[in-house]
């Protein structure tokens, strides 16, 4: 309820004291009073009807706005990229003696993920690259442009390529040799009895456990993190997906996975400009080949006369749209 | 004074309506500039960045392809290191039909002139990282440097330092640099001070003394990339086997020559052998492994 509705009510209630004060002429009074309260009392219905609804309107809107704020501010200040990576095969290098001795307890696992930047090249549309970013600025600047295709003069218009924007960035994950994570620990000891039963369980070296260098166990989350004294129990611990608890006579299966830390580095947005590259339009008509009207274009952008220099690369699409990569 | 009186609660419930509706107005102008933000947002189209980023500059050089279901990114310089126990050999075989027959028998019996060795075979496994998901968020404090040209012959610590000496002067906007870092293509720089960074990506332009001339270069917002799940899939070595407890009987050499010369028997399901690593007992070693495809 808004503060002026509660001055209201409070306001309602005061009034019969002040009417005591008024006993002397108490007729006119009542005459008065009786005007004004049916009066006041129907303004006053009306009002806290329509207070009620503007509140609730408020709050409304107020909720509509929260949400497009945290919607634009998703778009704008976060953006999320999900990506598959293929899946490779991998082939032995070298081995080396690291002056490092911490590198031995971890998989270390290294690698560089890059957008690729990529341009549907329509029908009716060519990508040409300059060998020079000049003759491509000037290719550009001159915009429209006659190019004899076959027995056809065909006037084809000249522009940047408009290019999306990209991420890269460098993934480092190590996997511990010598911690494991353990979760869905029941929760039915206090915290320093489930650690003693934590640590009695995994150095049994029946089960594949062996001796406990640290416990760091999360009664709340209901997992702990273990490190081991020698190399090697982790690994032979998670052979399985399970591994036994023992709490007093009855055992449980507590889950148990590799202990991973996953960094970024170098994270980078960027925006693709193409300098040597550009799009020419205006060619949806041709019902040729693709090669002789990329060599028509060619020899075309090749001479000076023609404003053009130095040709790299002609692609056209007379058809079905290609997918043009542009590389670095 | 009754009558006083009553007029005040009017003028209470008026007060109160007239907070309220003005309350209303300024919501519903919020709520337009927002729908509008949204609409601007929507044309554009999903992949572009509202803000401004490092421009870099890119070429086509002719690889196409009709396949929209190509993957979205590239992933390169994959290297994995895998500690190597001490008494242990990794042999790779050019063959991987040799690896697997090598693996279906769990032990293997080194026969050498005076005794025998028995030493474990198994697979080795790398953890291969298959789905990764980022969010990225602005940093505060840091920008981005960036459109360098490509003829400008600086070490990457003069670079650094002239950067860092620009940008360290309040009479280009800049402040106290903390952090700074070469990127491909840019240049990251963190400032002491909250709102330094803000100020020069306003500006967004400079031209800045490198190497004998005046470069203009682009100043924008930084982004922080977190990862926010990740999936990694143990995968094993299809050509490579690791031999495990090698008895500590002969010099590292000899141990080579003679583990090679069982792997290579095919009587013993061995084959032709690619590369071979001995480390002898006591010692430790890393096994890098790159992709296949470099």
């Amino acid at each position: 309820m808004p503060r002026g509705a509660d001055h209201l009510r409070s306001g309602v209630q005061d009034q019969p004291e002040h009417m005591g004060i008024m006993e002397a002429d108490k007729d006119s009074i009542l005459q008065v009073l009786k005007e004004h309260w049916s009066d006041e009392f129907m303004k006053d219905e009306q009002n806290k009807g329509l207070i009620d609804e503007i509140t609730k309107e408020n709050i409304q809107l107020k909720k509509v706005i929260q949400k497009l704020e945290t919607e634009l501010q998703e778009a704008t200040r976060e953006f999320q990229i999900k990506e598959d990576i293929p899946e490779t095969k991998m082939k032995f290098i070298s081995v080396e003696i690291p002056e490092n001795d911490s590198q031995f307890q971890n998989i270390s696992c290294s690698f560089q993920v890059s957008s690729k930047v990529r341009y549907e090249l329509q029908k009716g549309q060519a990508l040409i690259t300059f060998e020079k970013e000049e003759v491509a600025q000037n290719v550009v600047r001159m915009s429209k442009h006659h190019v004899q295709i076959e027995d056809v003069n065909v006037e084809v218009t000249a522009q940047p390529v408009p290019l999306n924007s990209g991420v890269r960035f460098q993934v480092f994950v190590e996997i511990s040799k010598m911690k494991i994570n353990v979760t869905e620990i029941p929760a039915t000891l206090p915290e320093d009895q489930m650690r003693d039963k934590l640590e009695l369980s995994f150095s049994k070296s029946r089960n594949g456990g062996g001796e406990v260098d640290s416990m760091d166990y999360d009664r709340q989350s209901r997992s702990a993190v273990i490190t081991f004294v020698e190399t090697g129990v982790a690994e032979k611990i998670l052979k399985n997906k399970e591994y036994p608890l023992y709490i007093n006579e009855t055992c449980h299966r507590v889950t148990v996975s590799p202990y991973t830390e996953m960094y970024l580095k170098k994270y980078q947005i960027f925006s693709g400009i193409s300098k040597r590259t550009v799009l020419l339009t205006g060619m949806e008509d041709i019902q040729m080949d693709e090669e002789i009207v990329e060599d028509s274009i060619n020899i075309h952008f090749q001479r000076a006369k023609n404003g053009g220099g130095e040709v790299d690369v002609v692609k056209c699409s007379l058809g079905q749209p290609h997918i043009a990569y542009f590389e670095e | 004074m009754l009558t006083v009186l009553l007029y005040d609660i009017l003028q209470l419930v008026s007060q109160a309506l007239h907070a309220l509706l003005e309350e209303q107005a300024r919501l519903k102008m919020r709520l337009q500039e927002l729908q509008q933000q949204r609409k601007e947002l929507g044309d554009s189209p999903k992949d572009k960045v509202l803000f401004s980023v490092p421009r870099i500059p890119l070429v086509f050089r002719g690889h196409t392809q009709q396949d929209r279901e190509m993957p979205k990114s590239l992933v390169s310089n994959l290297r994995i290191h895998c500690p190597l126990p001490a008494g242990s050999a990794l042999v790779t075989f050019d063959d991987p039909k040799v690896a697997e027959q090598v693996l279906q028998q769990k032990e293997h019996t080194i026969d050498m002139e005076e005794c025998r060795l028995r030493v474990q075979v198994q697979p080795l496994e790398l953890p291969m990282v298959t789905t990764i998901q980022v969010s990225s968020q602005m940093r505060s404090q840091r920008v981005l440097v960036s459109g360098f040209p490509a003829s400008l012959s600086l070490s990457e610590e003069e670079l650094l330092d002239k950067l860092e000496i620009f940008f360290g002067k309040t009479k280009n906007g800049g402040g106290d640099v903390e952090v700074r870092e070469l990127l491909q293509g840019s240049v990251m720089l963190g400032f002491a001070k909250e709102g330094v960074a803000q100020r020069l990506c306003q500006i967004g332009q400079f031209r800045v003394p490198l190497g004998g001339q005046e470069v203009p270069l682009r100043v924008s917002p930084c982004m922080n990339g977190e990862i926010q799940k990740a999936e990694i899939r143990s995968q094993p070595l299809s050509r490579s086997v690791l031999v495990l407890n090698i008895p500590d009987v002969l010099d590292g050499p000899e141990l080579h020559d003679v583990l090679e010369i069982h792997f290579q028997k095919p009587t013993r399901g061995g084959g032709e052998v690619e590369a071979l690593t001995v480390i002898p007992q006591g010692q430790q070693g890393l096994a890098v492994f790159t992709s296949e495809s470099g």
